[in-house]
């Protein structure tokens, strides 16, 4: 049949529809996102010429030069690390992708659309796969907000940093983030709940991120981190040497684990009202 | 289109103890509409997840154009429109907005015929659903199940909401449906509504189909309770012997009773007598159970 009368090209299909409905939602994480780095990045000169703050960072536990990456915190790659990359921005993006992928399914599960979207001639498993998709790129969406504004800060401020890790490390975040938003998806897809589905991805997101920061100054604990998805991201020192691209395929396999589990379940339960 | 369009075979869905259905087994024909009756709590939702694969049953099977519920559940979607009971939409979408999203999903629509369905329901789509009134919610759950002229109808208590004008213009949607050949499978706690509307009804209780029948039998059941005023209270022989009358009470000059059926006896016994006012009452469906199906499990505790 004909349609006729204006097209709506962002309500073509369930992908589309997904990011209209963050529009809003998004555009605040991305002014949020680059006021935090802008700051961040605005004091770095000030306390690049200050001693007193690398005389701290040397008192302090083994965990600083841990998070810095290398010996220097005021160093550029040290500073940015130590104050975005090493913890802010993972924790940052994974309760963006956990947000995004718990709403995903249990979201309108919740809020009783869900019969009506099924009701259309659509697949389980393409709901699913569409709204993943959603996830992916509206993630990905705001490390391109977050590189840029870095970038362009770096630049004015003169830092003495690769652009190419800088990007490295600010895309990685997007599989990191991938792991516990698919995580939450999951959870959301084989219970129908968000508060679950929230409350368990969070709490792992940051269990394994405390675990892997405790592996590095308790020698006990150093063979655990290799089962944290963070350690994956990091242990490379992204900022300084780029990904490992290993690592990389391994948060990767777990997010494609993940997704699969949710078609799976997904397919195979009841939709509550 | 011939022959059958939904056949459901020991369809059962359990729930613990309470809830669910057990051994439904109906036809609906092509090209008729199909009152699915019942209380609320009966069972009629569920069934209709059952058909439309959102839930599965726990035994039996459900086949619509001849296709099993699960395996053909995208083929069945893509020529069915569905009115969920529990309507919830898109809050944040104008009524426009989600017709146009669905239809997309539908791989397109006649715009027009959306613009005369908005039209003829009275429903606004510029505005944002979130701020519509339930019944105008309701307008849009509507043009959303009948935008893409369907096959098959599924109306889970498509007039909740909806003012009587509304409701009356929904009917006529309706049977011009089933004039195109098209067939509706449409639930009801409402029995005037499914006398007004349906060819035949199937009554659901506690979860089990006690009876399907056609709409003419149905009408022989009706209950309506009646309350006369008269000037002067007539000899208590003018109403003996009317079929399907019951319940006589005189108060004054006021009578109280229940009647059966056709009106016609008591209202021509009465003729003779100076009648001030006549008022009549919808019987709960509940009632109408009771005296035609005896207690349930549930009415004996």
């Amino acid at each position: 049949m004909p349609t006729t009368g204006k097209v709506r090209t962002m309500l073509n299909n369930v992908f589309l529809k997904g990011l209209r409905d963050r529009r809003v939602s998004l555009i605040w994480w991305a002014v949020g996102l680059t006021l935090f780095v802008v700051l961040t990045i605005a004091v770095y000169p000030s306390m690049r010429n200050n001693p007193s703050i690398q005389d701290y960072a040397e008192s302090s536990a083994d965990l600083m030069k841990a998070i810095a990456g290398s010996i220097d915190i005021t160093s550029p790659v040290g500073y940015l690390n130590s104050q975005l990359f090493f913890m802010m921005l993972p924790i940052i993006m994974s309760i963006l992708a956990i947000s995004i992928g718990s709403d995903a399914l249990a979201g309108e599960e919740g809020r009783g659309t869900l019969d009506l979207l099924l009701s259309a001639p659509l697949p389980r498993r393409r709901a699913v796969v569409e709204k993943f998709a959603t996830m992916v790129m509206a993630v990905t969406l705001e490390a391109v907000v977050l590189y840029a504004g870095m970038a362009l800060l770096a630049l004015a401020t003169s830092m003495d940093i690769s652009y190419l890790n800088m990007a490295e490390a600010t895309f990685g975040l997007v599989f990191l983030a991938l792991v516990f938003g698919t995580l939450a998806l999951l959870l959301g897809a084989a219970s129908g709940s968000k508060g679950l589905s929230i409350g368990i991805a969070a709490a792992l997101g940051l269990g394994t991120l405390l675990l892997n920061s405790l592996g590095l100054i308790i020698e006990a604990l150093d063979p655990w981190r290799r089962i944290t998805p963070i350690y994956y991201y990091s242990e490379n020192n992204p900022l300084a040497n780029g990904l490992n691209w290993i690592h990389v395929l391994i948060l990767v396999a777990i997010t494609a684990v993940f997704l699969g589990a949710s078609l799976f379940f997904f397919e195979h339960r009841d939709i509550t009202v | 289109m011939d022959g059958t369009v939904i056949r459901t075979e020991g369809l059962t869905k359990l729930y613990g103890k309470s809830r669910g259905i057990i051994g439904v087994d109906f036809e609906v024909r092509a090209g008729e509409i199909f009152g699915f009756l019942g209380p609320n709590g009966a069972g009629k939702t569920t069934t209709i997840r059952l058909l439309l694969d959102f839930i599965r049953p726990t035994s039996g099977s459900a086949e619509l154009f001849g296709l099993d519920s699960r395996k053909g559940s995208v083929a069945i979607h893509r020529r069915t429109g569905y009115l969920p009971g529990e309507l919830a939409l898109y809050e944040k979408m104008t009524g426009a907005d989600l017709a146009r999203f669905f239809a997309n999903l539908r791989g397109g629509v006649d715009w027009s015929y959306v613009d005369e369905l908005a039209q003829r329901l009275d429903s606004d789509l510029s505005v944002p659903i979130r701020s519509l009134s339930r019944g105008n919610k309701q307008k849009v759950g509507l043009i959303q199940a009948l935008m893409h002229g369907p096959e098959l109808l599924i109306l889970d208590e498509p007039t909740a909401g909806l003012d009587p004008l509304i409701q009356q213009e929904f009917y006529r949607i309706i049977e011009a449906c089933r004039e195109e050949g098209r067939t509706a499978f449409v639930s009801s706690h409402n029995l005037h509504e499914v006398e007004r509307l349906c060819d035949r009804v199937g009554i659901i209780r506690e979860g089990r189909l006690v009876d399907v029948e056609e709409i003419s039998a149905i009408k022989q059941r009706a209950l309506h309770h009646l309350e006369i005023h008269f000037a002067a209270a007539p000899p208590p022989e003018t109403l003996s012997g009317i079929p399907g009358l019951r319940d006589l009470r005189m108060e004054g000059e006021t009578l109280y009773c229940t009647i059966q059926g056709s009106m016609d006896a008591l209202v021509k016994a009465i003729a003779r007598y100076e009648v001030s006012n006549i008022l009549s009452y919808e019987t709960p469906l509940e009632d109408i159970f009771l005296a035609y199906y005896g207690e349930g499990e549930n009415d004996a505790q």
